[in-house]
């Protein structure tokens, strides 16, 4: 026995009386009781990470928690006594205390070391890690209701009621398409006394187009879909082919595992198509760095880490990213082990600003292309060009009367004409910039035909590619692109062996093969981490709170077996989403009112049980897509080019270039908000004040903000002035008689899907009276009710 | 407050935990409130009021910091560090040993040594060597602490910004000014807590991620105060309506808020009625504090300020008006002082255009800052994302290169010793001999003046515990008052 434990020995004995009783005849669950304690605390130093192990301990294996350290271990089962770890937990000497003051994390609690002391006793069971353990099997009567319903009972607790109608035809259009239920739908449906009303309302709206935008831009935080480069320079990119076979896979529910593969390694089938192709967009979404004075080679080296990162997050809900400069401290991921899965990336032909991309035209992701003129061939233009050039200096020389002798330098202070003649005068390939620009704008407005090449309705889409010879790849020390460990060898691409159930290891060398892994029936992280995510959407939380990290920091889920009954119906179902999200909103659980339950609040104040839905703001897209669906102005077509609605002045004067912001004035200027053109360093003001995030990594859940620059936009953006003018607009249409009572009901259905009660009638009335419908209309876009699904 | 409102209060509370993924995280409250003075500091945020002041865990010196960011990299040779020896040397090839394992942006190894054109003299009783290009600097020398051997370590704007200001190299991580506001709230309400003011030819490169809020709640990200139009986005209630207009406004879009919340209990919507009242008040306020004309024409004069015309030093007479409502965190942008030669960028007549605008407004807010007793409490920081090579680079006229191993910048006022020089350079200005400053220890050091154990101002978020500081950043303890 060590020192430490002597001392403590007759101190601690009265303390384990005191304490056993507190959990009850319950046995001690590893994964439940033990693991969080000693990640939290302990796993820093004494956990997977080698360079980081102190005392050559690790508390994160029962073979190294038991280990022999010279007379005594740390864990001896069934000897609490005998066990140092309890010795040093307890002790109150600074020089021998777990964890030491220096680490400053908190001491263990009373109640926790009773916990650690029962399970010692208990043999001290270690357990791998729940999600990396296989899925559970069920029995045919489960459900989501029976597992939400079993887990409140033994709280004493029990659903809430079902949300009355028009509540409920709100929320599910909200969710399942991110516009609004019209008055119409809603009195039909509130109508509609047959059993499967809510069946049929849910066919419908999971059959709309809307449902492609509304989850693809799900997919897309995931994707880090922007529509600029990042960085300083931030140009603009078109990745729009991308973000259309993004909302074309999902209209057409194509299979989870399916979605996965063309996206990571669609490049990688046989004989790929084209839409297979744009589908690899996906991992090229990373930033472009077009600054002067940048390492190419940096930034490529940059993109595939970020795309190791990513896949990790979005498919395997770990932080994989802690492992590129250090073995990860807490998961079983050693920094080897990140090098073998970035080697899947690191053999991408892209480098920085240059790469492969596949030519796409507006409407060819949903099987309509757009007509478009043939391009002129580059040969071609500049033959016009030269022709164009000759003739225009000719005639110039004749008119523009520009002295034969002006000096260059002069040049510059030129204007019209004379500008234009002073940079024919110049030999192409010696033109400045600017005189390059001038000459090529008077050569297209007089060649409209040379323009063509430049068509916004063609995409040059990026795509990922992979060297024809393979490039060596090497653990980064530190993570640091100019330090390859070349002592240690070339790396192979692997995967993470804890996630590995296979012997003998499946073949893994291509992107095609970790995209078939991902998906492949055993490994259980992919349809949980993806039905998780699911769920959150539709409750404001998953199951797995912690829904970016199902490592061993995160949060355990508070419905283990739900979690895992949804994950194998989904793989049951075939991998589609659409069958799971008929699952989740057809339940009672889904289908339950959101209003607080004041009974329920002090045994579960978070409502982690679900015994009533939650009311969830809307995110930043659906505020604006509401308010346009509400007024009728929104323009319903789906997919092509980014567009230009209105946005206030002023907002590069904090990027480094400025960009182009030609507003739309065609119906482009109302289109959801989805196809907005988004800038990574500047994007349009509405997205930042309502918590979108600006896509320079994967988004795997926005936080949900309530400040007063939201207000401020509410209240007077001249963008929902438009839309509230013409809500009033479309009221005074429906309603043509002189009755403002009906025309205030009326706003007020199309904003809120609701009837108003008698005070809220009364209030709006009062306020047309004193205002105009316009203002009726301001106010009610400005209710917390309209920017909430409730 | 009736025992109803108490009781919505602490149910706002609790969910405001939530809801706002403040704080608690994968922690249960009671655990969070048992930590002990070792533990992780997470600000107790009330639901309603994000922004409300808060105590820090330990003793500060400092309330407010306003943050003057010179972007580009300014010289320090052609201002702060005078280098006899390298105009010894000028036009020559730098010394092999020193050039060993260091990275620059643009140069190609072939540029010679460069000594300053300007002339240098010591200032102050602490003897501070200020070149001719910052004359105003002189009567703030024994003002200010002057850190000589301040290193980073990247070299490309962007990602070097964004490493000065989040601690990380990649955007997504908070701003030091979100992670102060974060930790201690602002003492106004009825403007932001952290504001950003911006001047010069163009915008900072990395734009919004140089305050963003990274993986905190987006009460603490940097409101950007706009050059053209109102000064906050959408401030200005719309055309023909009337302040009694906009209150009937407010209050009826209160009076439904209330209503829904009478019907569904969600205290999220007592945080929005909060947030509403806040944006009226905003409305008054923020044009009464753009209204410059209301200081004294000795105070226009002081900092070279035109009333109605936006520059430098509208801005930093701007960031005293903020600190003074009670705005925590003021940061200042100004462009362009990458000085790498060629056009626009050259060392000569455009690095003393840029210098003479932010000579004398950077020294005045100081001298005022002094004279109104607000030094005593509030941090003044001047500095770029990096410094310059002593070589020049091959271009027609006169630059230097982006150089991270050693730069000038200085701060003043709460807690910091006045008139006190920190760090040396060798005798060509490539890296520090003494008095190293890392970027992660200049974080440390502020945020320890501001009342935080940098080492436990932090915050769980995708599976571990982020601070600014990484997991690097030391005190510099030499530097304290």
């Amino acid at each position: 026995m060590s020192p430490v434990l002597a001392r403590l020995n007759s101190f601690s004995a009265g303390l384990l009386l005191s304490c056993a009783t507190l959990r009850g005849a319950d046995t001690v669950e590893f994964n439940r009781d033990i693991r969080p304690l000693l990640s939290d605390r302990c796993f820093y130093c004494h956990g997977p990470d080698e360079k980081k192990r102190e005392a050559k301990l690790r508390l994160d294996t029962r073979d190294g928690a038991t280990a022999d350290l010279g007379g005594y271990a740390a864990i001896v089962p069934a000897s609490p006594e005998k066990s140092e770890l309890l010795a040093r937990v307890t002790s109150h000497d600074r020089d021998e205390v777990m964890p030491p003051p220096k680490a400053k994390k908190s001491r263990f609690t009373a109640e926790e070391v009773a916990t650690l002391r029962r399970w010692i006793a208990e043999g001290a069971r270690y357990e791998a890690h729940w999600a990396f353990l296989p899925l559970r099997d069920f029995n045919s009567g489960d459900s989501i209701d029976a597992f939400i319903g079993a887990r409140l009972a033994s709280d004493g607790l029990a659903l809430s009621p079902e949300a009355d109608r028009a509540t409920l035809i709100r929320r599910v259009s909200l969710d399942l398409t991110g516009l609004l239920s019209t008055p119409e739908e809603t009195a039909a449906f509130i109508r509609d006394h047959s059993p499967d009303a809510y069946e049929k309302l849910v066919a419908r709206l999971l059959a709309s187009p809307h449902y492609g935008e509304r989850w693809g831009r799900h997919w897309l935080d995931q994707a880090r879909y922007a529509d600029s480069n990042g960085y300083s320079i931030d140009a603009e990119r078109a990745m729009w082919p991308y973000r259309d076979w993004v909302i074309k896979a999902l209209n057409d529910d194509m299979p989870f595992d399916r979605f996965t593969i063309e996206q990571l390694a669609g490049d990688q089938l046989p004989t790929p198509t084209k839409a297979q192709l744009v589908a690899t967009g996906f991992h090229r979404n990373t930033l472009i760095n077009q600054e002067g004075g940048t390492d190419a080679e940096q930034f490529r080296v940059e993109a595939a880490i970020d795309r190791v990162n990513t896949t990790g997050a979005v498919w395997l809900g770990l932080t994989v990213g802690c492992a590129q400069c250090h073995t990860h401290k807490f998961d079983p991921i050693t920094q080897r082990e990140f090098y073998e899965l970035f080697a899947f990336f690191n053999q991408g032909e892209d480098k920085n600003n240059t790469g492969p991309t596949v030519q796409v035209v507006r409407g060819e992701m949903f099987g309509q292309p757009v007509k478009v003129a043939p391009a002129t061939p580059a040969a071609d233009v500049a033959k016009l060009q030269a022709a164009w050039e000759a003739k225009e200096s000719a005639k110039l020389e004749k008119t523009a009367k520009l002295d034969p002798q002006t000096p260059r330098e002069k040049f510059a202070e030129l204007k019209g004409a004379q500008a234009l003649l002073a940079a024919l005068r110049v030999l192409p390939v010696e033109r400045t910039a600017e005189e390059k620009k001038a000459v090529l704008a008077a050569f297209e407005k007089a060649e409209p035909k040379a323009r063509k090449k430049t068509d916004p309705n063609v995409a040059a889409a990026m795509i990922m590619r992979d060297l024809k010879t393979p490039r060596p790849t090497y653990l980064l020390t530190r993570g640091d692109f100019t330090r390859p460990d070349k002592e240690r060898g070339e790396l192979q691409p692997g995967i993470i062996a804890a996630l590995e159930t296979r012997n003998p290891k499946p073949d893994t060398r291509t992107r095609l093969d970790l995209a078939r892994w991902l998906v492949s029936p055993e490994n259980p992280l992919t349809p949980r981490v993806t039905l998780n995510r699911m769920w959150m959407r539709y409750f404001g939380r998953g199951l797995v709170e912690t829904e970016e990290d199902f490592g061993t920091q995160g949060t355990a889920p508070t419905h283990p077996e739900l979690l895992d009954w949804l994950a194998r119906e989904f793989i049951r179902s075939g991998w589609s989403m659409k069958a799971m999200h008929r699952l989740i909103v057809t339940s009672a659980t889904y289908r339950q009112s959101s209003n607080a339950r004041p009974d329920a609040a002090a045994k579960d104040p978070r409502n982690l049980l679900l015994a009533r839905q939650e009311r969830l703001r809307v995110e930043a897209e659906i505020v604006r897509d509401a308010a346009l669906s509400a007024s009728g102005l929104l323009d319903r077509r789906i997919g092509g080019p980014s567009v230009h609605p209105p946005q206030p002045e002023g907002v590069y004067a904090f990027t480094q270039n400025a960009k182009k912001w030609a507003t739309d004035t065609g119906p482009d200027r109302y289109r959801r908000a989805l196809y907005t053109m988004f800038y990574r360093s500047a994007p349009h003001p509405l997205f930042g004040t309502f918590d979108a995030p600006d896509f320079q990594t994967t988004c795997t859940r926005r936080i949900r903000s309530n400040t007063p620059l939201q207000a401020l936009t509410l209240a007077n953006d001249p963008a929902f002035l438009e839309i509230a003018q013409a809500l009033a607009a479309r009221v005074v249409r429906d309603i043509p008689r002189d009755d403002l009572d009906a025309r205030v009901r009326r706003a007020f259905q199309l904003a809120l899907c609701r009837e108003p009660d008698a005070d809220e009638l009364a209030a709006l009335t009062d306020y047309a009276r004193r205002h105009d419908l316009a203002a009726v209309a301001r106010v009610l876009f400005n209710t917390d009710n309209f920017i909430t699904r409730e | 407050m009736n025992p109803a409102d108490q009781h919505l209060r602490e149910v706002t509370r609790r969910h405001f935990f939530e809801r706002c993924g403040v704080g608690v995280g994968s922690l249960a409250l009671h655990e969070l409130l048992a930590r002990d003075v070792h533990a992780a500091f997470k600000p107790q945020l009330d639901p309603t009021r994000p922004m409300h002041p808060r105590t820090p865990p330990l003793p500060a010196k400092a309330k407010r910091v306003i943050y003057l960011f010179m972007a580009g990299g300014p010289s320090q040779l052609e201002l702060f560090d005078d280098k006899p020896k390298l105009r010894e040397l000028d036009s020559q090839p730098p010394p092999p040993s020193l050039l060993a394992g260091r990275r620059f942006a643009f140069l190609k190894g072939t540029e010679k040594l460069v000594g300053s054109r300007r002339k240098f003299d010591r200032y102050g009783q602490c003897g501070m060597t200020i070149s001719e290009m910052f004359p105003n600097h002189r009567a703030i020398a024994d003002d200010v602490c002057w850190l000589r051997g301040v290193s980073t370590d990247v070299f490309n704007h962007g990602p070097a910004k964004l490493f000065m200001n989040t601690g990380f190299q990649a955007p997504g991580r908070p701003a030091f000014g979100a992670w102060a506001t974060y930790g201690l709230g602002s003492e106004s309400d009825s403007l932001p807590g952290f504001v950003v003011l911006q001047s010069g030819p163009r915008g900072p490169r990395a734009g919004a991620a140089l305050w963003s809020s990274g993986f905190l709640p987006t009460s603490f990200q940097g409101v950007p105060f706009r050059g053209k139009g109102d000064a906050i986005l959408h401030l200005r209630s719309p055309d023909g309506t009337t302040r009694e207009g906009e209150r009937d406004f407010y209050d009826t879009v209160g009076t439904l808020n209330r209503a829904r919340l009478a019907a569904t209990g969600d205290p999220e919507i007592l945080t929005r009625l909060n947030a509403y009242e806040m944006a009226y008040r905003m409305q008054t306020s923020a044009p009464e504090l753009m209204e410059l004309n209301q200081e004294s024409a000795e105070t226009l004069a002081l900092y070279d300020v035109k009333p109605g015309e936006s520059s430098f030093a509208a801005n930093c007479l701007l960031a005293r008006r903020l600190i003074e409502r009670g705005v925590r965190f003021v940061q200042l942008y100004h462009t362009n002082w990458d000085s790498h030669g060629g056009p626009g960028e050259n060392l000569n007549a455009d690095f003393e255009k840029v210098c003479r605008e932010v000579d004398r407004p950077a020294a005045a807010l100081v001298l005022d800052l002094k004279r109104r007793g607000l030094l005593e409490d509030t941090l003044v920081v001047w500095g770029g994302e990096f410094g310059r090579t002593p070589m020049g680079e091959n271009r027609t006229t006169l630059g230097r290169d982006h150089h991270i191993d050693a730069f000038t910048m200085w701060i003043a006022g709460a807690g910091v010793k006045p008139g006190f020089i920190h760090g040396e350079t060798d005798e060509l200005g490539f890296g520090v001999t003494a008095g190293k400053v890392h970027v992660h220890d200049l974080h440390a050091t502020l945020l320890h003046l501001l009342g935080f154990d940098h080492e436990q101002l932090i915050h769980r978020f995708q599976g571990r515990d982020f601070r600014l500081t990484d997991v690097h950043g030391k005190i510099v303890r030499e530097i304290l008052a």
